[in-house]
């Protein structure tokens, strides 16, 4: 209630009425204030934190970024057009008994989820979750996963958006986890690997659609580029010889060498860079995930001599 | 207080089981059960993580009145009573973050803090009762932040271990 307000309430009432309006509006000043120095006397605003001189322990957990959370910015900035950045590859392209592939793979198809969500396209979610199923089934997490696939394909069609977002994190979540039960905690970092590189690729494409600074600071990650770098180099040898792991990592290299010229030059990352970026990942994507374009066109042009 | 809060874990596990073991007889029997195996064994403390389901408890009303999306990836541990963490998190300019730790010790005092990389403070606002703390952030650019949890308790001797989970949400 303000002055005028105070003033308005008062001229219609008689003096006893006033003397116990004016007593009651009183009671509501000091009660506000008594909450106002309440809510002041909150925790003390901290001071600057020497962080080279941190005396306490450095959790060495890294949380990876889901899409959505970039995304979102991607959203406030713009307009997107999500739908043409939904790439679901056909079932036989994601079919193996590698692992390494398949939890690349499984990553890939969850960041695909988000790209779906984002477009709040049914249909393609509901493709999305089906997959999921049978991608876990693959890597023997079948029973882990079911739970979360029927969850996402329910909230598709009931169009509860947040629901699906929350269940595709959850879905990789418990792919991780279960993974680190069972000591397949490389396959876990690959799952995060792989949903990181799709959600690059589709943030890539978006931000050349339509550049500018705002945008293009969203791939200003060079933490986390180092992260599945160090992540790569720890692993058992035989995932780190694996052809697409050594060639992930080359191409993370690339990708860091790109961000951290921001830095350098302190101008942001330029339309070319980032779309020399998105190429990057696109090229790793091809190796477990997207139809390679140019093999498929060797191999289209060698049937076609074959045939001949 | 140490034992006040393991035997908490050992209780919400057992809450979870109520549904299945109706029963108030064999409710107790796992109860006993589980209190003796995890009083003997530090494995199953890191399974019941009851520090993590009051952090997600804090972040509840935050996610239901204001629409954050709360991460199901998160981080939690130990922590010497007094001491603090420093954990390293990617940040996005253009979102809204709130980061909330918990502790099971009901008679902790626990702050979570949230720094830039060269140190300063960027919190824009913050809350602290007992074993329940929060920080809000509007990311000024897009980089790695610093978030510091410290996790103090009276009652502790030096350098007993308390539990600690955080989580945190965005929009």
């Amino acid at each position: 209630m303000n002055l005028v307000e105070l003033r308005r309430y008062c001229y219609h009432s008689s003096p006893l009425q006033l003397k116990s309006q004016i007593q009651h509006f009183i009671a509501i000043a000091v009660s506000g204030a008594g909450l106002c120095s309440a809510v002041a006397q909150g925790p003390k605003p901290p001071e600057k934190l020497d962080l080279a001189a941190f005396p306490g322990e450095i959790v060495e957990k890294v949380v990876v970024p889901v899409p959505a959370e970039v995304f979102a910015v991607l959203d406030k900035l713009d307009e997107p057009n999500w739908t043409q950045e939904i790439q679901i590859p056909e079932e036989s392209r994601l079919e193996t008994k590698d692992r390494v592939k398949l939890s690349l793979g499984f990553g890939s198809l969850v960041a695909e989820g988000f790209i779906a969500v984002q477009a709040q396209d049914v249909a393609e979610i509901k493709t999305i979750g089906e997959q999921a199923l049978k991608l876990g089934n693959s890597l023997g997490l079948g029973d882990a996963v079911q739970a979360h696939s029927l969850s996402i394909v329910d909230g598709a069609e009931r169009e509860d958006w947040r629901r699906v977002r929350a269940e595709l994190d959850r879905t990789q979540a418990t792919v991780r986890e279960t993974m680190t039960k069972l000591r397949d905690d490389d396959l876990g970092t690959l799952v995060s690997l792989g949903g990181w590189i799709r959600g690059t690729s589709a943030l890539t494409s978006l931000i050349s659609d339509n550049f500018n600074q705002d945008k293009s600071e969203l791939l200003n990650q060079p933490s986390l580029v180092e992260h599945f770098i160090k992540s790569i180099d720890s692993m058992d040898p035989l995932n780190l010889k694996h052809e697409d792991v050594v060639q992930i990592r080359t191409g993370l290299v690339a990708l860091l060498v790109l961000i951290q010229k921001e830095d350098e030059n302190d101008a942001g990352i330029s339309a070319e860079d980032v779309a020399a970026m998105g190429d990057i990942c696109r090229e790793i994507l091809e190796l477990f995930y997207f139809e390679n374009d140019e093999k498929a066109n060797e191999d289209g042009g060698q049937g076609a001599t074959d045939d001949e | 207080m140490k034992t006040e809060g393991r035997a908490r874990l050992m209780t919400s596990k057992i809450t979870f089981f109520t549904d299945r073991f109706r029963s108030s007889r064999s409710l107790r029997t796992w109860g006993a059960s589980f209190l003796i195996v995890g009083i003997l064994n530090s494995t199953v403390f890191a399974f019941l993580n009851e520090a993590l389901s009051i952090a997600f408890e804090i972040a509840a009303p935050y996610v239901e009145k204001d629409k954050f999306a709360v991460r199901e990836d998160n981080w939690s541990g130990e922590i010497p009573a007094g001491e603090s963490k420093l954990i390293r998190h990617q940040l996005f300019r253009g979102n809204e973050y709130w980061f909330w730790l918990g502790s099971s010790f009901e008679n902790a005092k626990v702050t979570v803090e949230i720094f830039d990389s060269e140190g300063n403070p960027v919190g824009v606002e913050t809350f602290a009762e007992k074993n329940k703390a929060g920080v809000r952030l509007l990311p000024p650019k897009t980089a790695v932040y610093f978030i510091r949890i410290t996790v103090a308790d009276a009652n502790s001797a030096k350098g007993e271990t308390l539990d600690w989970g955080l989580v945190y949400g965005y929009r």
